[in-house]
């Protein structure tokens, strides 16, 4: 018999015990549901943190940032550590081949002065680089160009928020901001940045907002006054993601050789931080997962049980069948199909089942809907194995039934 | 020993014997059986429960196989096959007619009819046409798409006696098929079966009623797993243009005397 076939048997098979196809496919449908909820989940929060980092720079990225040492005994050399400074920078940007962009920033404190305002206030001294880095581009004006750099100008940019504080409604093009006792010209106001991991959170970039952005080199000689002139952190870009390990690994060698092989400072790979988080995530994936396989594994146990007790009513039917030529292949692929079918018709109500709880939980904690394709696939693929697996045994034991024996029995 | 009334016989049986293991003896429920059947042959197996009659039944009908001895049926060995070469020779060659007329409950009588094309592989077209034709013959094509229950006994054996013919078979094998059912619808499915002898279609009916039996031509008495009598019937006795001293000591209505 044709597979085309076997499925209008099964059909009928499951149309008339409806009631019993309905107990059969509740297992399937639970466990693809959370199956599907899984995938859908960890899909939105894979996508969420993707496009949280791509706000400051993406997965390109290396941070090296100061680590204070902890040693409570220190070697001299470790006693002359200072940390990471513009030498450290100008030999990346010479030994790292695959950097795109070394990106030095150094922050200060500084008292803050508008005639409406005065505040002891943290001030960023970075590069023109900067914009692109944290794709923090201007709303009105410029960001830094090379010639405040060059020049060390007395310029600022402020993000949005900080202009309000600064100024209030008036517009703060072209004032001047004192920063400390040196008064600044306001060059630029920075478009907004906004994240919101789950609704009505906080916002994650607001930081950024309320910055106070000034030449590294006008805080070096204004503010700092430091011939070394250190850095807080220093970014790295990378040409391609591929090349962060590699990255890494010279980044480490040309600093450690410069600190002379003192631990002060700290290398992160952007790329291998997502992959910890999600790590962290996937604990909760692996709980969902856990649930979706055992309500597929005692779905599929109950499939089996049905299956059997519904060959005990059909013993005389495969006999009739066998007697008018079924071959055991033929039997052991009614059954088959039947048990697959039945476990299809639970896989396709769990999907949606399944992408309304993957939609009701990010709902839940604020994070935009998914539906992705490979929800379907999950769906397709787990509920045709467990259709083939618990189908098996009930088909095996029909197509191996002695046809004298099965149609005499009653 | 009739001769085959036809060409060479469609079913020929040496020294079959069958012995089935139960525990610590064996049951020898055949000792060898030899048996000719002629192609076109109405022919009736009786013998009382016990006597074997369902094993020969069942090793005719290819369900089982013989402990040894030949069996050639329409000129196909068939005593040693396997089991899957057995499914093909019972789908192509042997119409089975249940006394429980086994029709799938939750099929179509159409559907039914084609379930033995449907493991011969014919196709849709050809399958439908054919199980259609069968239903007209029996008489039941205007309720093709009802399902068994909504028929008589006498109406569902109709429709089992046209699914074992549809795929044409050697032989028709019909295992006490009127025993679920009244006096009279059971002639009605006896003078049709009388009317599939008389187009050609060789019939074997197992049976322990002597009324059925003298529908055929030829009866045969199983008694301990052996043939005890093989001739024709009273009724082809006396048809047959050979004075009634032909038939055998024990056959007919009288060998139940004793």
């Amino acid at each position: 018999m044709t597979l085309r076939e076997s499925i209008v048997d099964a059909l009928v098979e499951v149309r008339v015990n409806r009631a019993r196809t309905v107990l059969q496919t509740l297992g399937v449908i639970l466990g693809v549901a959370s199956l599907v909820a899984v995938q859908g989940m960890s899909d939105a929060g894979r996508r969420q943190g993707l496009k949280f980092f791509s706000e400051f720079g993406g997965l390109k990225k290396i941070l090296v940032h100061n680590k204070p040492l902890k040693e409570r005994v220190q070697t001299a050399a470790m006693l002359d550590s200072h940390g990471l400074d513009w030498g450290d920078v100008e030999a990346l940007r010479r030994e790292i081949p695959m950097a795109t962009q070394v990106d030095p920033i150094a922050e200060d404190e500084q008292t803050i002065r508008t005639p409406t305002y005065q505040k002891l206030r943290e001030i960023t001294g970075a590069t023109p680089d900067y914009q692109t880095v944290y794709k923090f581009f201007p709303a009105r004006d410029r960001f830094l160009i090379d010639d405040d750099l060059a020049q060390m100008s007395r310029v600022v940019v402020l993000g949005d928020s900080a202009a309000r504080l600064y100024f209030g409604n008036e517009d703060p093009l072209g004032k001047t901001l004192y920063i400390g006792d040196a008064g600044f010209r306001v060059v630029g106001v920075l478009r907004r940045k906004e994240f919101y991991f789950n609704e009505g959170d906080r916002n994650a970039l607001e930081w950024m907002n309320r910055l106070t952005i000034i030449p590294i080199t006008a805080l070096y000689s204004r503010f700092t006054g430091d011939p070394d002139k250190k850095v807080s952190f220093i970014n790295v870009m990378v040409d391609k993601v591929e090349n962060n390990k590699k990255a890494v690994a010279a980044i480490n060698k040309v600093l450690a050789r410069r600190h002379k092989g003192v631990p002060d400072f700290e290398v992160i790979d952007r790329k291998e931080r997502m992959k910890q988080q999600q790590q962290e995530g996937q604990i909760f994936d692996l709980i969902f997962l856990a649930t979706g396989i055992l309500s597929l594994l005692v779905g599929g146990i109950v499939i089996m049980n049905i299956m059997m007790a519904s060959l005990r009513e059909r013993i005389r039917e495969v006999g009739v069948r066998k007697a008018i030529g079924a071959r055991g292949l033929d039997v052991a692929l009614q059954f088959l199909v039947e048990s697959v079918l039945v476990t299809a018709i639970g896989g396709l109500v769990g999907l949606p089942i399944g992408i309304l709880f993957a939609n009701g939980i990010t709902a839940l904690i604020g994070q935009p809907a998914v539906i992705t394709p490979q929800m379907a696939m999950v769906s397709v693929i787990a509920s045709v194995v467990v259709g083939l697996f618990f189908g098996l045994y009930p088909a095996i034991k029909a197509a191996r039934l002695n046809p004298v024996e099965a149609l005499r029995y009653e | 020993m009739l001769p085959a009334s036809g060409s060479d016989p469609v079913i020929r049986l040496v020294d079959v014997t069958k012995t089935y293991d139960s525990g610590d003896t064996a049951v020898h429920a055949l000792r060898g059986v030899n048996l000719e059947i002629g192609a076109g042959e109405s022919i009736a197996i009786i013998g009382p429960s016990g006597s074997g009659k369902s094993t020969l039944m069942h090793i005719l009908g290819c369900l089982d196989v013989p402990t040894s001895g030949d069996y050639d049926l329409a000129g196909t060995p068939v005593a040693s096959l396997s089991s899957r070469a057995l499914a093909k020779v019972r789908n192509e060659k042997i119409g089975f007619v249940f006394q429980a007329y086994n029709l799938l409950p939750k099929a179509s009588l159409l559907r039914n009819v084609e379930l033995p094309m449907l493991y011969g592989g014919v196709g849709r077209v050809e399958r439908k046409e054919r199980a259609r034709e069968a239903l007209r013959k029996v008489g039941l094509l205007e309720r093709a798409a009802h399902l068994p229950s909504q028929l008589s006994g006498g109406q569902r054996q109709r429709v089992a006696i046209a699914r074992a013919l549809v795929n044409n078979p050697a032989i028709v094998l019909a295992d006490e098929p009127t025993g679920n059912l009244d006096t009279q619808t059971g002639k009605d499915i006896l003078a049709l079966f009388d009317e599939l002898g008389k187009q050609g279609h060789t019939i074997i009916l197992v049976t322990h009623d002597p009324v059925v039996a003298e529908r055929a031509s030829r009866i045969v008495r199983i008694v301990d797993g052996q043939i005890a009598s093989d001739g024709a019937s009273v009724r082809a006795a006396a048809e047959a243009v050979v004075p009634a001293g032909v038939v055998a000591v024990d056959a007919g209505p009288v060998a139940f005397a004793h």
